[in-house]
């Protein structure tokens, strides 16, 4: 199992190598000029090519990427066009502002969606089961930024009881952004858990368990549950590396200090370093929580464990 | 008697706002860039450098020109200034201002090896040259008289010369070192930056002990921190919400016309905008009223000269283009248009600009002008508009000095072409004889005759659709008291009261 483990960090590097290659191209292929964004439409042209040349974009785009990289492996990730500051600096500044939400509303979903869809598996058809298929469909549906702004005006505003932006002052700033991010997520980690497990409850061991005697709750929470995990993990594990790259609205209304505002700030401006240092570590990030999520499987399922060994 | 006495200073000192320790905090939308001068020229980091640095020259809120750090300034020749600073002003971190800070802050502004954005600020001065400690001499390559008003944007603070040299790259972000009212304390980016006061301060009594100030994005967000009390003061309401706040009794709006003015250019290189009828023609199809009433909502007013009315040497009385849809069919039929003609109109991804741009392909549609409307990224933009690529276009420009010069020189002028500012690439020699003449003439009646003169042909001739200047409105908890908004935007906070 280690050696299956080092074997997929170690093909985590070739996978941001890719990455990397791809959103340079990316950038290099978009209109407009950093420097001209940075001096303004008043510069003189020649202004503008003396910060070009300062800031090595007069370069080809290989030789540009060339340096960049050969200063990554000293982990030096260079500085921000726009204000200068390291951009290893940047995004560490930023990143556990969104680490938290994510992690947050993601473990506000598990323990929401996933008792919410085993009720709903182990009643279907019940009132119970439709309230569920109800309130699922109308989180998937919302829209992010309706609903943040909505709660806010409920608890915020009418209610006095949460704050309604920022991140310092205390836990009562966490409720709402995670509450607002974590729904699409209870969402589907609802409807993911009970369709897996009515397919599961329908299957010859468990109706084998029945006829044996075992009790109800033993059959759901442990022979049924722990199988019907498996799918749903994954989508714990997509919908953690979706909201850590993708809160950027829900950062925007509750002025939360996160990296998805840092991105998409760095990608208007063209703030090449920044763009390139944020997209390595969502990269990176998405690679782990996808590690995790098969480490996770091995342990569910000792057949991919005997496996992965 | 002696003790009630002794009780009654005592009893104003502790109630004394000095002696009170409060913070206004202030929400605008969004995070500095950097608080180095040189590094930007964005608004909200020049709001917050207002308070961290000072300028030579002050430019007060009613735009007058009074010392700063200069204390007194004499033109010895057409182009040499003598300025003598003030004596016993430190920085904070302790360096006394000296004249080589001067000349290394503007000489470092004006290097080309540098690439200071708001380079462009300072392109007249020649040389800086120290005489002793507290005065200086600043040489102009020509005849140029609104350097004083030059010298009081954010952009030409004076930094201390040992701090920005010893923190180098780090200079503006994690060190920050003025004069100002108010020192840095700490910066958590997207969160907020944390002033103090400066108790040593030249200018006179710092009032609040801390300003706090937080990068909200979202408007409605602002103003609802503002109708809770999470914040003092926000910048920029939106428009909703500023007419929504009028009601609370517990929030005052403070209204300010800026500097900026928002216009429709022609490119008057191309047919037919070549031709004056047709720019004439075109500025009467369009209901400019209903723009400023329906798109920006109260916050706007119809712009009745090509800068704010705000702005030194603003002509006071041009008649407006009142919108008469027939007087533009027949303007155009004498151009020889009667059945109007296919053009296009240009603007960046800015949406006011895009409703602007939709308002003007109907109205002109209504006269058999056909308009093709295209966004175009920012970037592009300014490149494509200097190429003198455009029909039409829609763009803004802030006279930032508060200026005539800075408003027009580089809109109207023929020297200007493409990227310096004007991208309509009118010329008219009377125009540019006017604009040369303003900038030397040291005396101001002249001044504002020359740009009087020079706007009126411009009016006449129509480059633009005029538009309209801004207003920005900004929301207080009715308990701060001493807020004085400025046109240029950079609020001063120093003697802010919260009762």
């Amino acid at each position: 199992m280690l050696q299956y483990i080092l074997r997929r960090i170690l093909l985590i590097i070739p996978v941001m190598l890719g990455v990397s290659v791809i959103v340079f191209s990316i950038m290099a292929m978009t209109p407009s000029d950093p420097a001209r964004l940075m001096l303004g439409e008043r510069a003189p042209a020649e202004q503008v090519q003396a910060l070009r040349e300062r800031l090595g974009l007069d370069q080809p785009v290989i030789v540009q990427y060339v340096r960049w990289l050969s200063r990554v492996v000293q982990l030096d990730f260079g500085r921000s066009i726009r204000s200068g500051r390291p951009v290893l600096e940047e995004i560490l500044q930023r990143l556990p502002a969104t680490i938290e939400l994510a992690l947050l509303a993601t473990l506000v979903s598990i323990v929401i969606g996933v008792p919410i869809g085993v009720l709903s598996a182990t009643r279907p058809n019940s009132a119970i089961d439709h309230s569920a298929t109800v309130l699922a469909f109308t989180g998937l549906a919302m829209p992010v930024f309706w609903q943040g702004l909505m709660m806010i005006l409920i608890f915020s505003v009418l209610l006095g009881w949460l704050p309604s932006s920022g991140r310092l002052g205390g836990w009562q700033h966490y409720v709402l952004p995670t509450l607002t991010l974590a729904t699409s997520a209870v969402a589907a980690i609802t409807r993911m858990t009970r369709s897996t497990m009515l397919e599961i409850l329908t299957q010859d061991y468990i109706r084998t368990a029945r006829s044996k005697g075992a009790i109800e709750r033993a059959i759901v929470y442990r022979h049924a549950l722990s199988n019907a995990l498996i799918p749903v993990v994954t989508v714990i594990g997509l919908q953690f590396g979706g909201l850590l790259a993708g809160a950027v609205i829900t950062e925007t209304i509750f002025a939360w200090p996160g990296i998805g505002r840092l991105a998409v700030d760095a990608i208007s401006a063209k703030d090449f370093p920044v763009v390139q240092g944020v997209v390595i570590m969502f990269a990176l990030t998405y690679a782990l929580v996808n590690l995790i999520v098969d480490v996770t499987y091995a342990y569910l399922d000792p057949r991919l464990r005997t496996r992965y060994e | 008697m002696k003790r009630i006495l002794v009780l009654f200073v005592v009893f104003g000192l502790l109630f004394s706002s000095s002696a009170l320790a409060y913070t206004i905090t202030v929400a605008q939308g969004a995070d500095a860039v950097t608080l180095d001068p040189h590094r930007t020229n964005d608004l909200p980091s020049a709001r917050i450098m207002r308070q961290i640095y000072d300028t030579l020259v002050v430019q007060q809120e009613d735009l007058q020109l009074v010392p700063g750090l200069a204390e007194s300034w004499t033109q010895l020749d057409e182009l040499t200034w003598e300025f003598r600073l003030r004596d016993g002003v430190t920085f904070h971190n302790g360096e006394l201002l000296r004249a080589s800070d001067v000349k290394f802050t503007l000489d470092r502004l004006r290097d080309p090896a540098f690439a200071a954005t708001p380079a462009f600020l300072v392109t007249f001065i020649d040389d800086i040259v120290v005489v002793d400690d507290l005065t200086l001499t600043i040489t102009t390559k020509t005849p140029f008289v609104p350097m004083l008003s030059h010298l009081a944007h954010t952009a030409t603070s004076i930094l201390n010369e040992q701090a920005v040299t010893a923190a180098g790259e780090d200079y503006g972000t994690r060190v920050v070192v003025g004069t100002g009212p108010f020192k840095f304390v700490l910066w958590e980016t997207a969160s907020r930056i944390v002033l103090e006061r400066n108790p040593e301060w030249w200018g006179g009594e710092v009032l609040p002990s801390q300003i706090v100030f937080r990068p909200i994005p979202e408007g409605t967000v602002r103003a609802i921190e503002l109708e809770t009390g999470a914040v003092d003061i926000v910048y920029g309401l939106e428009p909703l919400d500023a007419r929504r706040l009028e009601a609370d009794p517990n929030i005052r709006i403070a209204k300010v016309e800026t500097l900026a003015t928002h216009y429709i250019g022609f490119n008057v290189q191309k047919p037919p905008f070549n031709n004056p009828l047709v720019r004439r023609a075109l500025n009467h199809a369009i209901d400019v009223d209903a723009i400023v009433e329906v798109i920006w909502r109260g916050q706007a007013v119809r712009a009745t000269a090509p800068i704010s009315p705000r702005v030194f040497g603003a002509h006071p009385g041009l008649e407006v283009y009142e919108y008469n849809p027939e007087l533009a069919r027949q303007l155009l039929a004498e151009a020889g248009h009667p059945a109007g003609f296919t053009t296009s109109i240009w603007t960046n991804n800015n949406p006011l600009r895009i409703q602007v741009a939709e308002v003007v392909q109907a109205q002109l549609g209504e006269l058999g002008i056909d308009v093709e409307i295209q966004v175009l990224e920012w970037g592009t933009y300014l490149a494509d508009t200097a190429a003198g690529l455009h029909d039409m276009f829609i763009l803004g420009w802030v006279s930032v000095t508060a200026d005539a010069d800075y408003g027009l020189y580089s809109l109207f002028h023929s020297s200007q072409f493409g990227d310096p500012g004007n991208r309509t690439f009118f010329s008219n020699p009377r125009v540019d004889e006017l604009l040369d003449l303003g900038r030397a003439e040291s005396d101001p009646a002249l001044r504002l005759a020359y740009y009087k003169e020079a706007q009126e042909i411009i009016h006449n001739e129509a480059p633009w659709i005029f538009l309209l200047v801004t207003a920005e409105e900004n929301g207080l908890r009715a308990n701060i008291e001493g807020f004085v908004p400025h046109p240029a935007g950079h609020h001063r906070l120093y003697n802010l009261v919260r009762n």
